[in-house]
């Protein structure tokens, strides 16, 4: 063990190195093992998802709401907090810009759809924002919290597109069309690309810069890297915490907001699924680094839309896609923990 | 220039442990270089010297918890191979650390049980570990409760606990790791009577302690270790006071300038009835009230734990008190008062663990620079970052304090304790100060920091700001404080001027005498 | 009508439902007192759910395919161990994986073994066992004596566990390490040896209990079964005071408000089902809000150990 410290410590780079390609080699393995041959299933993965327009337009498509909703993982990780519910805040983000753009379709376009959005943002706060408020006063693990709030979302998405949201022909689980006017347009015809790709972007120039330069970004590092010394230093831990899955669950709902706007059109079951848990693996790559955020969350939408392919071509389970999450969070903690080791030996 | 220690007398006896040539390295650091000692038989030998010159890694590697680098150790002879705190017991070598290795959710029994292979497992009987405990603590007068709960122990009870479980596993070579650090006066006198009747019993007691009184007060022999090296050895009867500190520091240090005795200004501080409860709900301290002016220096004083702590937490705005009222220039604290707002008013705080709660240990010196100003505007405008303005401070930090830094970007982690200190006080200066809690300020550093933040110290009083100087250390407090405050026993007494009382006097509040 | 069938009824299937809960917070409250934190116990959970299925399949008897289902999650929690003891990695994050690993895992072999077969092939199963006809007693008999052989197990262990840690050397060694490692490792406790085997137990039994869903509770295997319980069980570790006996309590409770939220979906028709459903989520959250500051959790918990040497 001190062997191979002592060599990673000759070079930064040398422990991400070492864990990426070990992962490389495990999900080689896992392949393997089960019959496959992972020389073709790599060329399958990468024919579905870089192969053709088509196919890179709906890598871009999975590309936005990982990117949104890994941003706000990042943004809660910094402090420390782990934000493990991104599922249920994309869904309440979702259920309310629905709402707000069914409760208002006579507005135009100009207004409704920025209120609609801010309806979404908020309804991921709030959804975020109590697992905050129960971690600051009553020292309740977020983690647990988020997650089980992410099953009561769950249940009552599926409640409000059967009940009060139902479409008003009643025949499927599902809401009404959302008006026009709040759609995000697409951005290349023929595919399901969208404006909300911009936004995206944009949010992700926000969250770096807010994270460099506002008091808000410093208090989030100052809580996660020591609690003790913010509170000394004046830093309002609680609040901190509250706004770091507040915000946290407002981009995860901004998320849920931009999928219904530009893809889905309306609510049903199952829209979002997994990506909450997958952002998780985007931020960690990313290093919690949000202007790395895009970048991985383009590599886990290619390994998402490259899988349907793996299965579709090669009979490869789709599950194997968490499998390569699992890796590369494993990779990413092996790496980290190898080059402390290296900086401080 | 220290006298040369070539020929050290020998213990008496043959040598019941003999360290040759022990040497351990951190990075680049000696902690420990080439030492060379020999323990007899019922002999108490010192290990004297400041803090950080290599006493407790020494300590460290005999008890197992440190594996030398080079060197051997000889225990009755014959070489011992220490690699693990196993080893060390089964050898007979029994350590009571400065931080004690005590588990508080256990009872005293359970806590000297530990690890105890010759208990049968299952099911536990105590009931052995009970009688053996009675009766170390019969034969030592140092009484103990074995099925008392530890955390409800005191300090000296805790430690009492410690060399009961050392005693108990047939330790014949006891290490005290500065024991008297956490004692009042009569508790370290029992201490040292139960340390000369161990010696008489044929144990070897090795005392590790910065404070020559404690040397004198019970040592045979002392070794003088001095950045890693052991500079000097002798008996204690061939020699005094002032040679052991020329060995042990090497160098004359500048006293601090004299005071100037200029009257107090504007009353900054009032505290009047306040109680202080610590963590666990019991009450650390009850009626404290005083006041504190423009220009002085109030130093409390007292024992670890007595409510220093909370007392400079609630006078911060991180914890209200139990009772009584607190007012600052004017305007009194109340539940909604909050640490950023006194900041910006010019209360502030050098907490008394640094590491812990004064600094970002992985964050650049400029980053650092910020953690306690983000209500300063010249850093923090309408919530956007002035980094610049940050960077160009620490700059001036590193600078005007001296300190041993490669740049402002520097990682905390990378400077010494002293430098840190030097940072975080540097920081705490910033424009605006108008009172400054010091809490500990200079515990742990090497001896040219000390001298320097207390110049620092006198300097800022001479320039009209208020200090609240937390100090457990008297040689410190009676050369710069104006008046004292005593907190011991429950009960805060005075503030007195330093003119008008003895140092006795101050043991004694400090011991709970009234 | 809330009478005595109802109640009966309502009991007996607490302890069902509160099985898998039983034996996952009873591993983790091992492994938590070590000092331990294994977020993962979802993932584990699934895995040794997928196992047991698997096992049952191949051996004929649901007995291998518990064995099966303990062996794999003994690994995957060897796998957090060796990253949360030695590498001294951020626990939450390598438990992170092991959720994720253990969907991933337990849906992809799912698939290319029995998911793959049609038609789907039965999986031999545990019975509830019919204790000596006591099973017929009114009212004690269903409830205390008509339970699957694992639930008597998972009760046992409880009581083991118990004396384990407050009677025996061993468990006076664990608690030390779980709340001063520091200390413990001076006295000369290894330390990592025993948050190794406790977080491997811990795996096992949490593997045990989602062998219990696929095996006994419900003869099958279906992707993402696990539904949130590996969460709840962490929950129970805290609502039971990092005690064995507190751990089956709190799992027994929420095992009684799953049974209960089941039939009073049927007694309140008017009520959309999916309320009751979202019950148990939301007793674990208020579970936490209401015992948080009362309980102490091992002091060294979450935090690695590093020896000075």
């Amino acid at each position: 063990m001190n062997a191979l410290v002592n060599l990673l410590g000759r070079s930064v780079y040398a422990g991400p190195a070492l864990a990426g390609f070990g992962a490389l080699f495990f999900i080689g393995l896992v392949i393997t093992v089960a019959g496959f041959d992972p020389i073709a299933a790599l060329s399958a993965l990468l024919s579905q998802s870089l192969g053709s327009v088509n196919g890179i337009s709906e890598v871009l498509v999975r590309t936005i709401p990982l990117t949104l909703t890994g941003l706000g993982i990042t943004v809660a990780f910094r402090a420390r907090m782990f934000n493990v519910g991104g599922d249920g805040q994309i869904i309440f983000g979702a259920i309310a810009f629905v709402g707000c753009g069914l409760l208002f379709p006579t507005l135009t376009g100009w207004l409704l759809l920025p209120l609609a959005v801010i309806a979404g943002i908020l309804g991921g706060a709030v959804w975020g924002g109590i697992a905050g408020i129960l971690r600051a006063r009553y020292n309740a693990s977020e983690i647990i919290v988020t997650i089980m709030l992410t099953y009561v979302a769950f249940q009552g998405l599926a409640w409000a597109i059967r009940g009060p949201l139902q479409e008003s022909s009643g025949i499927f689980p599902r809401s009404e069309a959302i008006p026009e006017a709040i759609k995000l347009g697409l951005l290349l015809d023929g595919s399901r690309l969208h404006w909300g790709l911009f936004i995206a972007l944009g949010a992700t120039v926000a969250v770096t810069l807010a994270l460099r330069y506002t008091s808000f970004g410093y208090r989030l590092d100052a809580i996660g890297e020591s609690p003790l010394a913010a509170r000394y230093g004046g830093i309002g831990d609680r609040a901190t915490v509250i706004l770091s899955l507040a915000v946290s669950g407002g981009l995860a709902g901004l998320a849920g907001a931009v999928e219904i706007a530009g893809v889905h059109g309306r609510l049903h079951d199952a829209f979002a699924e997994g990506t909450g848990i997958t952002a998780i693996a985007v931020a960690l790559l990313a290093r919690l680094n949000p202007i790395f955020v895009p970048l991985s969350a383009a590599m886990f939408a290619v390994l998402s839309v490259g899988v349907g392919g793996l299965q579709r071509q090669l009979g490869i389970p789709f599950p194997l896609v968490h499998i390569i999450e699992g890796i590369v969070i494993l990779a990413f903690l092996v790496a980290t923990r190898l080059q402390r080791d290296a900086v401080e030996g | 220039m220290a006298p040369a220690s070539v020929t050290a007398p020998k213990p008496a006896s043959r040598p019941v442990l003999e360290l040759n040539g022990i040497t351990k390295r951190f990075g680049a650091l000696a902690a420990n270089d080439d030492i060379t000692l020999a323990l007899g038989r019922g002999e108490v030998l010192g290990l004297l010297g400041e803090n950080g010159a290599g006493k407790s890694t020494l300590m460290n590697i005999l008890a197992g918890l440190i594996l030398p680098d080079a060197g051997e150790i000889l225990i009755e002879g014959r070489l011992a191979r220490i690699a693990a705190p196993r080893d060390a017991v089964s050898l007979g070598i029994g350590m009571v650390h400065q931080h004690f290795m005590i588990v508080p959710t256990l009872s005293v029994a359970e806590n000297i049980a530990l690890g105890n292979r010759t208990l049968r497992p299952l099911p536990l009987d105590l009931s052995g570990v009970r009688a053996k405990i009675r009766q170390i603590t019969d034969d030592l007068g140092l009484p103990l409760d074995p099925d008392a709960a530890t955390a409800r122990l005191t300090v000296g009870e805790q430690q009492r606990v410690e060399i009961v479980k050392a005693l108990s596993r047939d330790a014949r070579i006891l290490i005290l790791d500065e024991p008297t650090a956490v004692l009042t006066r009569d508790e370290a006198s029992g201490l040292f009577d139960a340390v000369k009747a161990l010696a008489q019993t044929g144990v070897s007691v090795i005392l590790i302690s910065h404070k020559l009184e404690d040397i004198f007060a019970v040592c045979d022999r002392v070794a003088v270790l001095r950045r890693g090296r052991k500079v000097h050895e002798t008996s204690t009867k061939d020699t005094d006071a002032d040679g052991l500190v020329l060995a042990m520091v090497g160098e004359s240090i500048t006293a601090p300038a004299a005071r100037r005795n200029s009257p107090p200004g504007k009353l900054l501080l009032e505290l009047d009835g306040v109680a202080l409860r610590r963590g666990d709900g019991s009450t650390a301290v009850d009626g404290v009230s005083f006041d504190l002016h423009a220009g002085e220096i109030l130093a409390v004083a007292g024992i670890e734990g007595n409510g220093q702590r909370e007392l400079a937490e609630a006078i911060a705005g991180l914890q209200p008190p139990e009772a009584g009222r607190i007012v600052y220039d004017g305007k009194v604290h109340t539940r909604g008062t909050r640490t950023m707002e006194l900041r910006r008013r010019g209360l502030r705080l050098v907490p008394e663990d640094r590491h812990a709660a004064g600094m970002l240990v992985d964050k650049s010196l400029r980053e650092n620079q910020l953690l306690s100003h983000l209500h300063a505007r010249r850093y923090n405008r309408a919530g956007w970052l002035k980094r610049r303005s940050a960077a160009r401070d620490a700059q001036t930090v590193i600078a005007d304090f001296d300190v041993r830094a490669t740049s402002s970007n520097a990682v905390m982690r990378s400077l010494s304790g002293g430098n840190q200190q030097k940072m975080v006080l540097g920081r705490e200066l910033a424009d605006g100060l108008r009172l400054l809690i010091a809490a500990h300020p200079t515990r742990g550093l090497d001896v040219r920091t000390i001298a320097f933040i207390q110049r620092q110290l006198l300097d800022l009083r001479d320039r009209g700001i208020a200090i609240l100087l937390i100090s457990s250390d008297l040689g410190e407090i009676w050369q710069f404080a104006d008046r004292i405050l005593v907190f011991g026993g429950g009960r805060a007494h005075g503030p007195i001027g330093v003119t008008e009382t003895t140092p006795s006097e101050i043991g004694a509040w400090m011991a709970g005498h009234a | 009508m809330l009478d005595q069938v109802f109640f009966v009824g309502l009991l007996a299937s607490a302890f069902r439902f509160a099985a898998p809960l039983m034996f996952a917070a009873l591993g983790e409250t091992v492994a938590q007192r070590a000092g331990v934190l294994n977020v993962g116990l979802e993932g584990i959970m699934l895995v040794g759910a997928f196992l047991a299925v698997l096992g049952a399949w191949w051996t004929g008897s649901p007995w291998g395919g518990l064995l099966l289902a303990m062996l794999g999650g003994a690994a995957m929690a060897g796998l957090h161990a060796f990253l949360s003891i030695t590498l001294r990695a951020d626990q939450i994050i390598s438990g992170i994986a092991m959720i994720v690993l253990g969907l991933g895992i337990s849906g992809y072999g799912f698939r290319l073994t029995l998911g793959a077969m049609s038609p789907a092939p039965t999986i031999p199963a545990f019975a509830p066992l019919k204790l000596w006809g006591l099973a017929k007693l009114p009212i004690v008999g269903p409830i205390l004596f008509g339970q699957h052989l694992l639930v008597y197990l998972a009760l046992i262990i409880a009581v083991a566990l118990h004396v384990f840690l407050y009677r025996t050397r061993w468990g006076l060694d664990l608690r030390a390490v779980g709340e001063m490692p520091a200390a413990a490792d001076a006295a000369g406790i290894s330390v990592q040896a025993a948050r190794y085997s406790s977080v491997i137990f811990g795996g096992a039994m949490a593997a045990m209990g989602g062998a219990y869903l696929s095996t006994a509770q419900l003869s099958g295997f279906v992707e993402n079964m696990v539904s949130g319980r590996g969460f709840i069980a962490i929950a129970c570790v805290v609502f039971g005071r990092w005690s064995p006996i507190g751990a089956v309590a709190a799992a027994l409770f929420f095992g009684a408000a799953e049974a209960a939220q089941v039939r009073l979906q049927t007694l309140n028709p008017d009520i959309p089902y999916q309320f009751f459903v979202m019950m148990p989520y939301l007793l674990a959250v208020i579970f936490l809000i209401f015992l948080a500051r009362r309980s102490r959790m091992p002091a060294a918990l979450g935090v690695p150990f590093m020896p000075p040497r």
